[in-house]
């Protein structure tokens, strides 16, 4: 099947890059767990210390996942505007720009380059590169929707969205002298990212895959991703707070902080309720079984790793005790893979076919890999809450020492080296079958 | 629900919540002055903040409970260990660790100085109680300094003693308690241990501490009094 524009096809190396680094980031998880448990010797630690592998875990992922977001924008836009990309050229000089500063980046903190700032590492002057890469991102999107003749809602979550991200980004650039207020703005990066921007992205995407693959009408769709989003926001904005309970500000936020982030679960349900309504009163066949799938994981997962183990420990007389664990740990990568790994995945499932030219691909390959990834990464969320809650306790409750809570914690860092190696194999098994995609068998083919 | 309260839900949730969110920020700046002392800001914390920026402490150790969690937490860091407590694990890791490392990390004895300084401001922000498990090194100084035997008693908190001791149920497990030592040893037998540990324990654990004839006199003095 021909693309429906041809200025489509920038997406394809977005896709490609962003499944690279992403295999490289689980690799690098690996090693940091095996670091939890086993001794690595004095030389290595001096030479290869923790905090650098920390660093090139975290920023592959935010830089994978943005690129999987740009793809995406880059594949979605057109069909959207109904006209092609304002300029690809400047699509390619984009992604050039983006993979050269975060190879720069990621080659400096092995020299010791960086701005000691966690996830936020990119020193100057490349973070001020990221900034330009993003401005002529969102100048050629804008550019494309502006010269549109239509205007969705869809696209103005995903392009409203999108400013948001690159407008937070700028709290990142200025060095504050005083530490509560440097991680105040840090949340305003952070938070303000997961729980807002990139939220209004994950919404549009979700809402275009999802007519779609349903064919429900885009009046139902867009009518309901207006009451999420707001939801999404009126939460996510001021539930910004239930960071802010330890930090040297007032002791007001504990209580905005606990009744907004414990209201954050609604929209993300209401999000898991409005794909089963669409799918249950879909128009015919579902176009595309494996992206359906993705779609529903996401929508389950997104609810269980944001909303439940973020509800877990998000009030303040539990946060007191959970605050800077492990518990936060487990929390981040069940929240970051099914918010976000999932619908880059089944945007790509939904996506690399039609840059690939199927009409349609055989998904044999690809719903073993879904279901391999996402029962290694529960397995690891709840290694990571064993060894959470034990930390939690020893550590914090009984005040026993860090190092006596670390011991009791080492085995279950054991178990997550096995199932870290288990989430390789899943996502090696994802992204050699979007690489290599084949057509359907026969017998399925419509 | 119709297409115009789905609209409504949506300006009004993004309205009110980022209205309440800007107010209250602007309220924090008002109250974090006082809350993190903002005053005692020197040069030399922020030049210490820079320290541990440049040397990525933060992607082991949490602050403030964020960060990474390889290590343990350095809030209130200045408490446990003390100015020299810290400067002797950044000088020499591989004393204070057992089975996970930390790097030896190129500072200069300025940064060194500069980032205790930057981690004692921090120990005094408001955290409202957080760390709990730190809470018990909190009256370590007060306590000791409160018997008013003298400059000792500050030297005690100083140079990280309660890392490994305890004092009136404050302090680490490592070494022996030392809320009674004074009866238990000289202080010639003090004043010898802290010239050279080893003197008196051949088999202790106990690290050389960095001090001063005139320190050594008052700390020895100091725990001789504790009876």
């Amino acid at each position: 099947m021909p693309l429906a524009y041809p200025s489509q096809r920038v997406a394809y190396p977005y896709f490609v890059i962003a499944l690279l680094l992403f295999v490289l980031q689980v690799i690098v998880g690996i090693w940091l767990a095996l670091s939890y448990a086993v001794t690595m010797p004095q030389g290595l630690v001096d030479i290869l210390p923790f905090s650098t592998t920390r660093a090139f875990h975290t920023n592959l992922l935010v830089l994978w996942l943005l690129l999987g977001f740009m793809g995406s924008t880059y594949f979605m836009a057109p069909e959207e505007s109904e006209r092609d990309i304002f300029s690809p050229a400047l699509a390619y000089l984009q992604l050039a720009l983006l993979v050269a500063t975060g190879v720069a980046a990621l080659v400096g903190f092995f020299f010791g380059w960086t701005k000691g700032k966690p996830l936020l590492e990119i020193p100057f002057p490349l973070d001020y590169l990221v900034v330009v890469g993003a401005l002529i991102f969102l100048f050629n999107v804008g550019m494309t929707m502006l010269r549109s003749k239509r205007w969705t809602v869809i696209q103005g979550s995903l392009f409203g969205g999108l400013i948001f991200l690159a407008v937070m980004y700028l709290f990142n650039l200025p060095f504050y002298a005083n530490l509560s207020i440097d991680w105040y703005y840090w949340w305003w990066v952070i938070h303000l990212w997961v729980e807002g921007a990139w939220e209004l992205v994950a919404a549009a995407l979700t809402a275009w895959i999802l007519i779609k693959i349903t064919g429900v009408p885009r009046e139902t769709v867009e009518k309901w991703l207006y009451v999420e989003l707001g939801l999404f926001l009126f939460t996510g904005i001021a539930g910004t707070g239930h960071h802010y309970y330890w930090l040297g500000a007032p002791k007001y936020w504990l209580w905005v902080g606990g009744v907004f982030s414990a209201l954050e679960p609604v929209p993300i349900l209401l999000m898991l309720v409005d794909a089963w309504h669409y799918v249950r009163n879909r128009k015919g066949q579902l176009n595309g079984k494996l992206v359906f799938t993705f779609a529903v994981g996401m929508a389950i997962l997104h609810f269980v790793g944001a909303g439940l183990w973020g509800f877990a420990h998000t009030l303040p007389q539990i946060n007191y005790y959970t605050h800077g664990s492990q518990v936060t740990v487990a929390h981040g990568h069940i929240a970051f893979f099914g918010a976000y790994v999932l619908l880059n995945l089944m945007f790509f499932y939904y996506a690399m076919p039609k840059l690939e030219g199927l009409t349609a691909f055989n998904e044999r390959r690809g719903t073993l890999a879904f279901w391999w990834l996402s029962l290694a990464m529960i397995a690891m969320t709840l290694a990571f809450t064993i060894a959470g809650v034990l930390q939690t306790y020893i550590e914090r409750v009984m005040g026993l020492g860090y190092m006596t809570a670390q011991a009791q914690m080492r085995f279950w860092f054991a178990i997550l080296v096995a199932l870290g190696l288990m989430l390789l194999i899943g996502v090696v098994l994802a992204v050699l079958d979007l690489l290599t995609l084949r057509p359907a068998p026969a017998s399925e083919s419509r | 629900m119709s297409w115009k309260t789905a609209r409504w839900i949506f300006y009004l949730g993004t309205f009110i919540s980022l209205v309440l969110f800007l107010a209250l920020t602007v309220d924090t700046h008002r109250q974090i002055r006082a809350l993190t002392h903002a005053d005692q800001l020197s040069d030399q914390v922020v030049a210490g903040k820079r320290v541990w920026h440049k040397y990525n402490c933060n992607d082991c150790h949490t602050i403030l409970g964020f960060g990474s969690y390889y290590g343990p937490d350095v809030t209130k860091v200045y408490w446990r260990r003390g100015a020299e407590g810290v400067k002797a694990v950044v000088r020499t890791p591989e004393k204070f660790t057992t089975w996970r490392k930390m790097p030896h990390l190129p500072l200069t004895e300025q940064e060194l100085g500069d980032l205790v300084t930057f981690l004692k401001w921090t120990s005094e922000i408001d955290t409202q109680d957080w760390p709990p498990q730190d809470q018990k090194f909190r009256p370590a100084a007060g306590r000791a300094v409160a018997l008013g035997v003298g400059p000792g008693a500050s030297l005690f908190q100083e140079k990280g003693c309660f890392a490994c001791h305890r004092m009136h149920e404050t302090g680490g497990q490592l070494g022996p308690d030392l809320t009674h030592v004074g009866s238990r040893l000289s202080y010639e037998t003090i004043e010898k241990v802290l010239t050279d540990p080893r003197s008196v324990n051949p088999q202790g654990a106990m690290p050389p501490v960095s001090l001063s004839q005139e320190e050594r006199n008052e700390l020895s003095a100091f725990l001789a009094k504790m009876k």
